[in-house]
């Protein structure tokens, strides 16, 4: 078994869809009963009064990055395939600027957008309020990005890739969770004397621990983080987990049931076109990537989520499959013909069946007819004799962007 | 009245929350948010009155292009979840009640204005950072993302560099 589970994007999808009102349970819940669903408290951060905010922030980020530490340390997981699908792309001024203007935004309404919710849903008026300023707030950024073209070159400024704390820094990432979870340890005792230094100047109270239970929680939350610390550290010292073998099928998709496919869901398929450049270069079914045999090492595959099915499309000769391809996490197939086949199929004129042809004949050739004009940019030609349906492609929409 | 009920301990709940965040990690190769999905609930409204306005703006088209629906979408079930869960919470400790959070020092109205003008600003920020403190901070943050810890740190800076000048709203 290995982590994520694809299952719940892919196939199972209503299924996943009812996990994450679960884990969104979760997530209000909890924030509710750190007292986040109340302004004055999550202000108070800001007046160094009262801490929580930053306790309760900064131990979650710690227990979430030990849990997948742990999880990649003993090979159920892998660090950055994780890393990879969770986190959106560092653009490094738009999230500089965009955290200064969230920042402000949080001390001014005395929320951000997820403890807003749980305000409202507590019954707190200003929480309403709070989230409809955001509903508003992300209309008038697309409205912006539409009016001034420099915000909308600004917003894609700073473009780094996906981008890691362990990769800018060099270090093993176990080694990084130790020493972020000890820095993490010092900063909350720092915050707790700071919050005494506030109480005994008469502002706020004083929440060092007074009661044997709360002693006891913390005492227990701080070993626990320290000694999963550790122990993901020892991971390191594992035999490397070799890759299980390669066993991956490479199957064979014909060329009707691709080009259906690629009308019908282009964003549901990847297409590698693995011949040399030139030749790609010259001619290449839409959305294929040219990626000659060699380079495709370089795409770092094995580390992609895997939710769309990878297609290769080559010579047609059948020569062997890259290795790189075969651990992709997804599924592979292999286009029958390569694109010698796709140019007898979609790139040349169907023949117009008789009028005797059997309603399947008629229906391929109005399939293949309609394809034609679509890869070509032709006008149908008439409907043959005797013709039902008439097969329109539905128009091709984009790849869908921006952030979740 | 019934008596609430305390808050968590910080740490505890700090735990109990990662333990979800790390959760939806693993099962779902997703993080938390919650300002995507407001995203989304925005726009699905306003396709509702202009879809015309909607077809034409870039930002907003290429957020229907991936499935007919704006709001079939992970993180919209996961905010309503959120909203569930709170809710749930609040009831459960006796805090389900309406009111105002605020300081002694400021009004009503003023308060809901100041709500809402920093929901604005943060509408504009999560977008243009990708994301808001859920997201971004929290869910970034804890796979070690370069961009979320720049974020972060720029989320408390933001907060402390304004939080003299709105004082009043809190003391």
């Amino acid at each position: 078994m290995s982590f994520p589970i694809t299952s719940l994007i892919a196939e199972h999808r209503e299924l996943g869809l009812v996990v994450a009102v679960l884990l969104g349970f979760g997530f209000g819940f909890t924030l509710e009963r750190a007292g986040f669903g109340q302004a004055r408290k999550l202000a108070a951060q800001f007046y160094f009064t009262d801490m929580t905010v930053f306790k309760v922030m900064f131990t979650s980020i710690v227990t979430a990055m030990l849990g997948v530490l742990l999880f990649s340390g003993v090979g159920l997981a892998e660090l950055k395939v994780v890393g990879q699908s969770v986190a959106s792309a560092t653009y490094l001024w738009p999230m500089l600027a965009g955290g200064l203007l969230l920042g402000a935004g949080f001390i001014i309404s005395g929320y951000c957008p997820g403890t807003g919710l749980v305000a409202a849903a507590s019954g707190n008026l200003d929480g309403v309020v709070a989230i409809a300023g955001v509903l508003i707030g992300s209309l008038g950024f697309a409205e912006i990005a539409e009016l001034w073209p420099a915000f909308s070159t600004f917003y894609l400024s700073g473009d780094k890739g996906q981008w890691f704390l362990y990769e800018l820094l060099g270090v093993p990432a176990p080694v990084l969770g130790l020493a972020i979870t000890a820095m993490a340890l010092a900063m909350f005792i720092g915050a707790e004397k700071v919050e005494q230094i506030m109480a005994r100047k008469g502002e706020g109270e004083d929440t060092a621990e007074v009661s044997p239970t709360a002693r006891g929680a913390r005492r227990l939350a701080f070993g626990a983080l320290a000694g999963t610390a550790v122990l993901t550290l020892g991971t390191l010292a594992l035999p490397s987990h070799p890759k299980a073998a390669v066993t991956k099928t490479v199957a064979t998709v014909d060329q009707q049931a691709f080009a259906q496919r690629l009308l019908d869901e282009p964003w549901s398929v990847r297409i590698l076109d693995l011949r040399a450049e030139k030749a790609c270069k010259e001619r290449r079914i839409p959305g294929s990537e040219c990626t000659p045999r060699e380079t495709v090492g370089k795409l770092g595959l094995a580390y992609t989520a895997g939710v769309k099915d990878l297609v290769l499309v080559d010579e047609g000769k059948r020569r062997e499959v890259p290795q790189a391809v075969l651990q992709y996490p997804g599924k592979v197939m292999m286009l029958e013909g390569g694109f010698p086949g796709w140019k007898r199929y979609a790139l040349t004129p169907p023949k117009a069946p008789g009028p005797d042809a059997s309603a399947a004949k008629r229906e391929a050739y109005q399939f293949r007819a309609a394809l034609h004009a679509a890869m070509l940019g032709a006008k149908p030609p008439a409907p043959p004799p005797g013709g039902t349906k008439r097969y329109v492609p539905k128009p091709k929409k984009k790849k869908g962007g921006g952030c979740g | 009245m019934e008596r609430q009920q305390q808050f968590w301990n910080p740490y505890v709940a700090g735990v109990a929350l990662g333990l979800v965040l790390c959760a939806t990690f693993l099962i779902m190769g997703n993080g938390l948010g919650a300002s995507g999905a407001a995203n989304r609930f925005a726009v699905a409204a306003l396709q509702v009155f202009a879809p015309h306005h909607v077809a034409q703006n870039n930002k907003m088209a290429t957020l229907k292009a991936d499935r007919p629906s704006l709001l079939d979408n992970w993180l919209v079930f996961e905010v309503l979840g959120v909203i569930l869960g709170g809710g749930v919470a609040a009831y459960t400790a006796g805090r389900m009640r309406p009111g105002v959070s605020k300081g002694p020092r400021i009004s009503v109205p003023l308060r809901l204005v100041f709500a809402l003008s920093g929901g604005v600003l943060m509408g504009i920020a999560a977008r243009l950072a990708r994301g808001c403190t859920s997201g971004q901070a929290l869910s970034g943050g804890a796979v070690l993302s370069v961009g979320s810890w720049v974020f972060m740190f720029a989320v408390f800076g933001g907060g402390y560099a304004l939080a003299y000048f709105v004082r009043r709203q809190w003391t």
